[in-house]
């Protein structure tokens, strides 16, 4: 099966003082379409640095490559939702935010901007917010705009550092299951960045633990039937997996 | 709406103040003239002096000056942004040249221009463009990572990045760096008039001012400082209160 994304032997050092160390060493990942990868690590494991470096916004050794071919730099392929609720342009009104992109990529038809933009705001239950400012909406609405504007371009994969865990835990588990529901409908290959098990486990199609060394500790595929819950067989045993391979990884323990 | 009628209670108690001030005779009315005499000078001025002219003409040097001044800021900011190199040249100079006073450069500058309009504009632009440039740069250095990153993101590079994300994310800066650059302008502007009064294409309101000390007309000199604070508030409530309340806080980017 064609692999979408391939990343090989991907070591980063931050090269920050004489005794900075490798945050990621020698990390090979395959990823096929359509799949949700989350990764999971206790903080500091370098999965944020890992998600830049595939997002082309650090220098790395090693290579990324999308569809076969090596990336260089940041690209529309590869569109990161970042943590931040402050990504979306403030000077844009949310229905602008998710067109801008489309227009500076070749989308100049103002109907058919018009159109999608209205389709991905009603993909993410955001319909009539359209002449909104950013300021106005919620931290959860925010990303919300954030994933509609992500998936608009359609890039072959998007990449979300850890988009919900700024938000109180009855939004992110809305978000979790529009997330969920996205993901039915629309063909989505994503690389997803948590430290709560809970959401892997509710999300991603393969789990990946890292190591506080940057290493792959775990790789295993997420076999629950869904709609996964606390009450779904195997969810213990999972969940208790997933732990202590998070939990041996401390040097605090 | 409140800060409004605060601002008009102050003036009115300054105004008041002043003239209890003339009343008991604490200066010599020479040196203090009365709101009254001032107001008289003030319409004279513009009905018998020309001073309309004279501000006019100051307006339109201080204009052209500007807009040089601000298209070199956005120039040379914005190419320091996407070159490295370029940036280490421009920040020192604008280290350096913002410590020169305007009125420092002006012998120089009448040697090189004569004394006309050019040798004016020449120091009104360097008045502006270095406290622009270090306002911009501060701005664009002071932009969130996370709008660069979205904007490089979704392909957008050099001057577009510079145009799309640095400048309205930095607006705010953008803004007073104009604020800074208006005030340093005028100084300039004022400072230049006065030490060599007419140029042959016109005269401007530092030479106003500086005619009617000469003729120890002190209520002349407050009506000319007053056309200068009259513009200088319509200038900030007007045009830059008007920009900001369109931009920078409707974008929620400001209180």
């Amino acid at each position: 099966m064609d692999k979408i994304l391939k990343v090989k032997n991907l070591t980063k050092n931050y090269k920050d003082g004489a005794d900075s160390v490798n945050i990621l060493e020698n990390l090979n990942i395959d990823m096929p379409e359509n799949q949700f990868l989350c990764v999971l690590g206790p903080s500091g494991c370098g999965k944020t640095t890992l998600i830049r470096c595939i997002a082309g916004f650090e220098d790395y050794d090693g290579v990324v490559e999308v569809s076969g071919k090596e990336t260089k730099g940041p690209g529309i392929d590869r569109i990161m939702v970042f943590q931040n609720f402050d990504q979306l342009f403030p000077w844009k009104t949310v229905e602008d935010n998710i067109k801008y992109p489309l227009k500076i990529n070749g989308t100049k038809d103002k109907e058919e901007l018009s159109k999608l933009a209205k389709e991905y705001l009603e993909l993410v239950g955001l319909a009539g917010s359209e002449k909104k400012y950013p300021h106005q909406l919620s931290g959860g609405m925010k990303q919300r705009v954030s994933i509609a504007r992500g998936l608009a371009v359609k890039p072959k994969i998007i990449l979300m550092d850890e988009p919900f865990a700024s938000l109180d835990a009855i939004t992110r588990r809305n978000l979790q299951r529009e997330l969920l529901k996205i993901k039915e409908k629309e063909n989505v290959t994503v690389v997803f960045i948590t430290h709560n098990i809970q959401e892997a486990m509710t999300l991603g199609d393969r789990l990946i633990v890292l190591s506080k060394s940057g290493e792959i500790k775990l790789d295993i595929h997420n076999t629950l039937q869904a709609p996964i819950n606390p009450a779904t067989e195997g969810y213990g045993e999972l969940w208790k997996k997933l732990s202590d391979n998070l939990e041996g990884n401390s040097d605090l323990y | 709406m409140k800060q409004a009628r605060i601002q008009l209670v102050f003036v009115a108690s300054f105004l008041l103040l002043w003239q209890i001030t003339y009343k008991f005779g604490i200066f010599p009315q020479i040196m203090f003239p009365s709101i009254g005499d001032i107001s008289n000078s003030f319409l004279e001025g513009f009905i018998e002096d020309g001073l309309l002219a004279y501000t006019l003409y100051s307006l339109s040097l201080i204009f052209k000056g500007m807009l040089i001044g601000i298209v070199l800021a956005f120039a040379f900011s914005s190419l320091a942004i996407i070159s490295e190199t370029f940036y280490s040249i421009y920040n020192f100079m604008v280290s350096v040249c913002d410590l020169i006073p305007g009125v420092a450069l002006l012998p120089l500058a009448i040697l090189w221009f004569g004394i006309n309009e050019t040798t004016v504009i020449f120091i009104v632009v360097h008045s502006i463009i270095w406290p622009m440039s270090r306002n911009i740069i501060d701005g664009f250095n002071s932009v969130n990572n996370v709008y660069i990153e979205s904007g490089k993101n979704y392909g957008l590079t050099g001057i577009n990045l510079v145009k799309d994300v640095y400048l309205p994310a930095s607006f705010n800066n953008v803004l007073s760096g104009l604020k800074v650059g208006w005030a340093r302008a005028w100084r300039g502007l004022i400072s230049v008039e006065m030490i060599f009064g007419t140029t042959s294409s016109g005269a401007g309101i530092g030479w106003y001012i500086f005619m009617k000390r000469t003729n120890i007309d002190t209520a002349g000199v407050f009506a000319a400082l007053l056309v200068i604070i009259i513009i200088g508030i319509i200038i900030e409530y007007l045009i830059f209160g008007t920009i900001e309340k369109h931009t920078v806080k409707k974008w929620g980017m400001v209180r």
